[in-house]
Formats: C-alpha cells, sequence, structure tokens
C-alpha cells in the first residue's frame, strides 16, 4: 500500500443526499453518505449496483443529470480557490466549479469506448484540458499531451496522438483516457469502475499504471468498484455503501480479516476465492436484491436481506454510522461493540415511546 | 467414441471471410466432454471461446471438424453431418444460457411467454394448460414466484432475468448446457445467488454444463475441468486444480497471476503479459503466443508447437512444457487462511 504522509482531508464527503424527483414519486438512490478522502491515499466505494456509487462520484463532480438535485455538503481542500470551499454551493455551470473539474479533480469512466467522442482524435480529446487549464498555446499544448501519453505506456504516442477512438484497443483507450484524466495533474482522481470492461490481464496492466501514476502524482484517488479483488490490490481503506449509504468503512486489512456489518460479511463471502472451496460447497448468497430507494420506511435499509436482523429494532429505526474503532465506522445494532449497544438502547427506548405515545392517542 | 464420454469435439475449426480477409476465429480445437461433467473455457475477449460455444450448439457452421454426441437413445452422431431435421430434434438436447440477461429476453413477451416459447416450437401438439403447467413448475424450480410470471422482463431485476433464460433453457430437458458468460453481467451477490442455483440443477437434471467465462475464479468454482484458450486455439486442457495449481503453459500461468483476489495479504507477483492479444486475421508465425511469451525461443518463432497430451489427461501446446517450471496458485496458502 502506499504511503500516506499528509494526515490532510482533501475531500470530505459529508451527509450527501441525491434526490431525482419522478412522476411516481421522489427517488432517493444516495441517503446521507459521509466519507473523506485524506492526501494521496485511495478510497475503495463498493456496493453492489443500484446502490448509489456513481451517483456520489457524479455529485462531487457536480455533473449528475439536471433532474438529480443533490443535498448535504461536500468540503474540497482547493489549491485554486486558495483553502476549503463546498463544492455543492458552487454553481454548477459556473466558472468556479468548471476551474476544479479536470484540473483540480478529474474522472476515469467505466467505458472508454463511450467516454471519447468518435468524431475526434485521441490527441484533440486530450488535448481539450490541457488548453483549457494550462496553455494556449497548441504547440506546447501538443507536447504536454504527446508526454502524458508517453507515460502511460502508449507505444508510438506520436503517430497514436492523430489516431480516432476506433483505432484504439480497449485496454490502449483506457490508457488514452488516463493519460487525458491526468494531463492537468490533478490532485484528486475519481476512478468510475475503470476496469470492469477490460480482460484480467489487461486490467491488471491499468491498475499497476494507476498505482504508479499516484505515487508520481501524489494524489488521492476515490476508487468505485464493485470487485472485491479489485479493492483488495488497490484501496487503503474501503467504505462500503447500501442503499445509498456509507454502512461500513474501515482500512482494508480490517474490512477483508474483521468485517463486522452482515452485509459486508455476505458481500466478502459470496466471492468465490480460488483454492478456498470445493464445487459441492455452497457459496455464500446474500439472499433478495437491493430495494428500489422509493418511500422507504424508517428502518435499516438491509432488513429484509440481513441474517442478524432484530424484529422489532432494524425494522422500526435505521442505525447511523459510528466508529467502533479508530477507523472502523458501522452502522448496524446487531453488533457487540459499546457504541453499538449504546445506540441500540437509545433506538430502542426511542421507539418505545413513540410506541407508547401512539397507543396513548388511540 | 468413448463409451463414457457425452461429446467429443475434433479438429473443430471456424473461419470468417469478408471482403477476401478471412479471420480465424478458432482453429483446431479438440476435447472430450463426459455425461454430467462442467468443462470451464477461459481466455481473454477475442479468443474464440463464444465462437467454439456456438459451433458447438450449431448456432455457427463450423467451417471443419467433427462434433460427435451421443444422444439420450445411445445414438452417435456427428453435428455438422446431420441435416435440419434431425438437427432440430437433437438441439433440444443441446441448450444455450447468453450473456446479457436484459438484451436476450425479449421485452414484449411476458415471461410465461417466453419460457413457454421453446416448448411450443418443438412440441406444437402439446396443449396450452400442459405447457402452462411445464412453464409454471420450471419456474418454481429456478426460484421465481409463478404469481409473477404474467408481468414482463423490465419488472424484473438482472438475477431474476438470468433465472428467467435458465428456466427457458431448462423447459425443454436438455442434457448439454452451453453457458456463455452467464453470470458475468450479476453483482457478486446475485451471481453466488445464480451459481448456487446451476450446480443444484446439475446435480437435479444430471446436467452437463460447457461454462464460457472469463472470471477464472467462478470457472474455478463451477468446473471440473478448464480449457485456456488464445488466439482461436486451445493451449491447455486438463482438470481444474492441476490448471490452476500446475498450470504447463506460460499463457496460463501469466492469466493466473493476473487475477485479482480479494484478500489484501495474498501477494503473488504478477508476470507481465506486454501488449495486447495480436489480430486474428493476421496472426504470429509459428505458436501463436511467443510475441508476449516471456520464455520464448527461437524454435517458437518457427513452427507451431503442438496439442499434446503430457500427463494423462493433461494436455498443453507448447515446446517446453515439460521443461518449465511454471507458477500457479498456492493453493496451500489460501487454505491455511480459510
Amino acid at each position: 500500500m502506499n504511503e500516506v504522509n499528509h494526515s490532510e482531508n482533501i475531500l470530505e464527503v459529508k451527509d450527501l443526499h441525491v434526490d431525482i424527483s419522478m412522476h411516481e414519486g421522489t427517488l432517493t438512490p444516495v441517503r446521507g453518505v459521509s466519507f473523506e478522502i485524506k492526501k494521496g491515499e485511495t478510497l475503495g466505494l463498493v456496493g453492489e449496483s443500484g446502490s448509489g456509487k456513481s451517483l456520489t462520484c457524479k455529485a462531487i463532480l457536480g455533473i449528475n443529470e439536471k433532474k438529480c438535485k443533490s443535498r448535504g455538503e461536500i468540503i474540497f481542500q482547493s489549491g485554486e480557490m486558495g483553502g476549503k470551499i463546498d463544492l455543492l454551493s458552487l454553481n454548477p455551470t459556473g466558472k468556479e466549479i468548471r476551474s476544479i473539474r479536470g484540473k483540480e479533480i478529474s474522472m476515469i469512466f467505466q467505458e472508454p469506448m463511450v467516454a471519447f467522442s468518435p468524431m475526434y482524435t485521441i490527441g484533440n480529446q486530450i488535448n481539450e484540458a490541457t488548453l483549457l487549464h494550462i496553455t494556449k498555446d497548441k504547440k506546447k499544448a501538443k507536447e504536454i499531451s504527446l508526454e502524458m501519453m508517453k507515460k502511460v505506456g502508449i507505444a508510438n504516442a506520436e503517430k497514436r496522438y492523430n489516431q480516432y477512438p476506433h483505432e484504439f484497443s480497449g485496454g490502449m483507450l483506457q490508457r488514452a483516457l488516463i493519460a487525458m484524466a491526468l494531463v492537468c495533474n490533478p490532485d484528486l482522481l475519481i476512478a468510475d469502475e475503470p476496469t470492469t470492461a477490460l480482460d484480467v490481464t489487461i486490467q491488471a496492466q491499468i491498475l499497476e499504471l494507476m498505482k504508479e501514476m499516484q505515487k508520481e502524482f501524489n494524489m488521492a484517488i476515490l476508487f468505485i468498484t464493485h470487485d472485491l479483488g479489485v479493492v483488495a490490490k488497490m484501496c487503503d481503506r474501503v467504505a462500503v455503501m447500501y442503499l445509498g449509504k456509507v454502512v461500513e468503512s474501515a482500512d482494508s486489512q480490517t474490512i477483508y480479516a474483521n468485517p463486522q456489518h452482515p452485509y459486508t460479511r455476505g458481500l466478502i463471502g459470496s466471492v468465490h476465492k480460488i483454492g478456498a472451496q470445493k464445487k459441492e460447497d455452497r457459496l455464500f448468497s446474500i439472499e433478495g436484491t437491493v430495494p428500489l430507494a422509493m418511500n422507504l420506511p424508517e428502518a435499516c435499509g438491509f432488513y429484509d436481506r440481513c441474517d442478524a436482523r432484530i424484529e422489532g429494532l432494524c425494522d422500526k429505526a435505521d442505525p447511523e454510522l459510528i466508529e467502533i474503532e479508530p477507523g472502523h465506522k458501522i452502522a448496524c445494532f446487531n453488533c457487540p461493540h459499546e457504541a453499538c449497544k449504546k445506540q441500540r438502547a437509545e433506538a430502542e427506548a426511542r421507539i418505545k415511546a413513540r410506541e407508547a405515545g401512539e397507543g396513548g392517542n388511540a | 467414441m468413448k463409451k463414457e464420454n457425452i461429446l467429443e469435439v475434433k479438429h473443430v475449426h471456424k473461419r470468417f471471410s469478408s471482403k477476401g480477409l478471412t479471420v480465424k476465429a478458432v482453429t483446431d480445437v479438440s476435447f472430450d466432454v463426459k455425461q454430467g461433467e462442467t468443462i470451464g473455457i477461459v481466455g481473454e475477449s477475442g479468443c474464440g471461446k463464444t465462437t467454439l460455444g456456438r459451433c458447438i450448439v450449431r448456432a455457427y457452421e463450423a467451417s471443419e471438424g467433427e462434433i460427435d454426441y451421443r444422444t439420450e437413445s445411445g445414438e452417435e452422431l456427428d453435428f455438422l453431418k446431420i441435416d435440419k431435421k434431425k438437427m432440430k430434434e437433437i438441439r433440444k438436447e443441446i441448450q444455450m444460457i447468453f450473456q446479457d440477461p436484459y438484451s436476450s429476453l425479449d421485452p414484449r413477451m411476458t415471461v410465461l411467454d417466453i419460457i413457454k416459447e421453446p416448448l411450443k416450437a418443438n412440441y406444437p401438439k402439446m396443449s396450452k394448460d400442459e405447457m402452462d403447467q411445464i412453464a409454471k413448475d420450471m419456474a418454481a424450480k429456478v426460484g421465481l414466484n409463478p404469481t409473477y410470471l404474467i408481468r414482463y422482463p423490465h419488472a424484473f431485476s438482472g438475477g431474476q432475468r438470468q433465472r428467467i433464460g435458465i428456466a427457458r433453457t431448462l423447459v425443454l430437458n436438455p442434457r448439454i448446457i452451453v453457458c456463455d458468460e452467464a453470470v458475468s453481467a450479476l453483482d457478486v451477490s446475485i451471481q453466488a445467488q445464480v451459481i448456487n442455483l446451476l450446480v443444484d440443477l446439475q446435480k437435479e437434471m444430471k446436467l452437463t454444463y460447457l461454462f464460457i467465462s472469463h472470471d477464472l475464479s467462478v470457472v474455478e468454482h463451477i468446473s471440473d475441468k478448464v480449457g485456456v484458450m488464445y488466439l482461436g486455439k486451445m493451449v491447455e486442457y486438463g482438470e481444474t486444480e492441476q490448471i490452476f495449481a500446475h498450470p504447463k503453459h506460460p499463457y496460463t500461468e501469466a492469466l493466473m497471476s493476473a487475477v485479482p483476489v480479494a484478500d489484501p495479504n495474498y501477494a503473488m507477483e504478477r508476470i507481465p503479459l506486454q501488449g495486447e492479444i495480436p489480430n486474428p486475421a493476421n496472426p504470429p508465425s509459428g505458436c501463436y503466443f511467443h510475441t508476449r511469451c516471456r520464455y520464448c525461443q527461437q524454435k517458437c518463432k518457427d513452427c507451431a508447437p503442438e496439442y499434446r497430451e503430457v500427463e494423462p489427461g493433461h494436455y498443453v501446446a507448447c515446446h517446453f512444457a515439460d521443461e518449465l517450471k511454471l507458477r500457479g496458485f498456492d493453493y496451500s496458502a489460501m487454505e491455511s487462511k480459510s
């Protein structure tokens, strides 16, 4: 793992909500996400599809669709703006956010084929960021772009510079996308499933490249994935998301060795480890699927699928994310740790009081 | 044909031609399948694993070779020689599950109709009630609630859609199922559900699977034997544990070392595989893998290695299979931890 010298947070997400209003009602795919990333570290954001990972990271850059409304706070340590600013308070099409987007925070997407425009050459598209943020001189911009293409391992960069995306293979295109993201030397890189569309051998190459680049540029990475094998390889810390909330976060050693939340346990258990099980053994699976994030009752989102649920408690109150050990946070009532017991007792008292009140009214 | 085999694939080739350009998608692939086994086929995209699967169900016409099949009544047939009518009869016994549960179901048909469709095509005289009954039983077997069958596919999640695809495949009572990346599009927790279902059904219905996937850990879990393909050729074939723990082909070794393991302490040195898979329309000389092989010698550039049996049941196509000491997964290290 990378050594983290700076303990300063580069990004703090606090109680982030994303609402999408539809004619059936309001969908809230992100329901109070909080996490922080320190300078130079890699945070993995893990969860099933529909858990709100992608919306969270798009909210950071303010590039969600117009119908998505974000609430909460996203504090970013910006060099450009000289200090801490709340990204959500900025106008999503304004000058300030545009000076951060692509320069201080940039992003790599899942499908490199979709992320590039088929109508422009690769060089042209990498230049776009350079011309916007670094220099107005086209010759200089080309030099910078070519240098970056060489750095990410694109052989024959001069020739490749003038080629179109369809002339690239998937792995090469992902390298070009990384070059485009890194050309302005960002402090934070958001990588949304950057290797999901690639073969294992190419995936390994790309992951190694990202690690190298991280060392060279000393940037923080927010790594979004559903592949726990990739997380184990890449991340210093992991935040597990379920139904729009972070349910557990800890350093990656702890998450794998000592997962506390039933969902994390299920997720890790359902990954087949080579050599660990025989065919006759059944894989551990979490029954059911992620519910739709609309009109959710006040209950733990994982209640229906949980094997450690407490009836009468977990379906009536939603546990908050609390710290049980330094750096290890979980949101669950059914945990033997002191802090969780305290939260559980409080919730039980609250439910009792509420039911007594309702009974009295009736 | 050997007695215990249900399927024997012999020297199968598949070539696609267009505008004078010929792509050899599958070149000289041979292997045997015993009844009730699961054969995993792995390789990078573009290596021909899907084409091979499609040749076996005869969705593609193989250009050359033999695919011998023993029918339920014990008859031995060569797929590539029998006529269409006979093929239709046999196809009931060999079915396929597709990768993408979103595009493989017709959005304008109810789930019940989707599951019934193979019955309609194959048993035109069967009564509607009987078909409904078979479809409902099958839906229950794969874990779908029969009351939901009047709904359309869009109302179902990815995992449930894959169950619909499996039910559709199973109503004809097949003996061999070609699963083409059947769980690749699903989340890990749902993947585990579907894999468990496939294993249960195999036991219950004595199915034989041909499991095509690029996910090596899933293949390791479900397969009895594994075939590794590279650029249209089978480069290694053998028992799963043999392949994973003691690979004999440098490509297999590199592939194994690239698999991410869900354990931060498991550090295996990755064997770098330089570059990308070459263009199959213009494959390299000699051994197809020599451009990316770290053990490459002059002999590899000059002549193609023979696909031979180095140990009983373990086939390799490499000149130096006997000399090279290759690394596989360290099973003992994994077991001590779990």
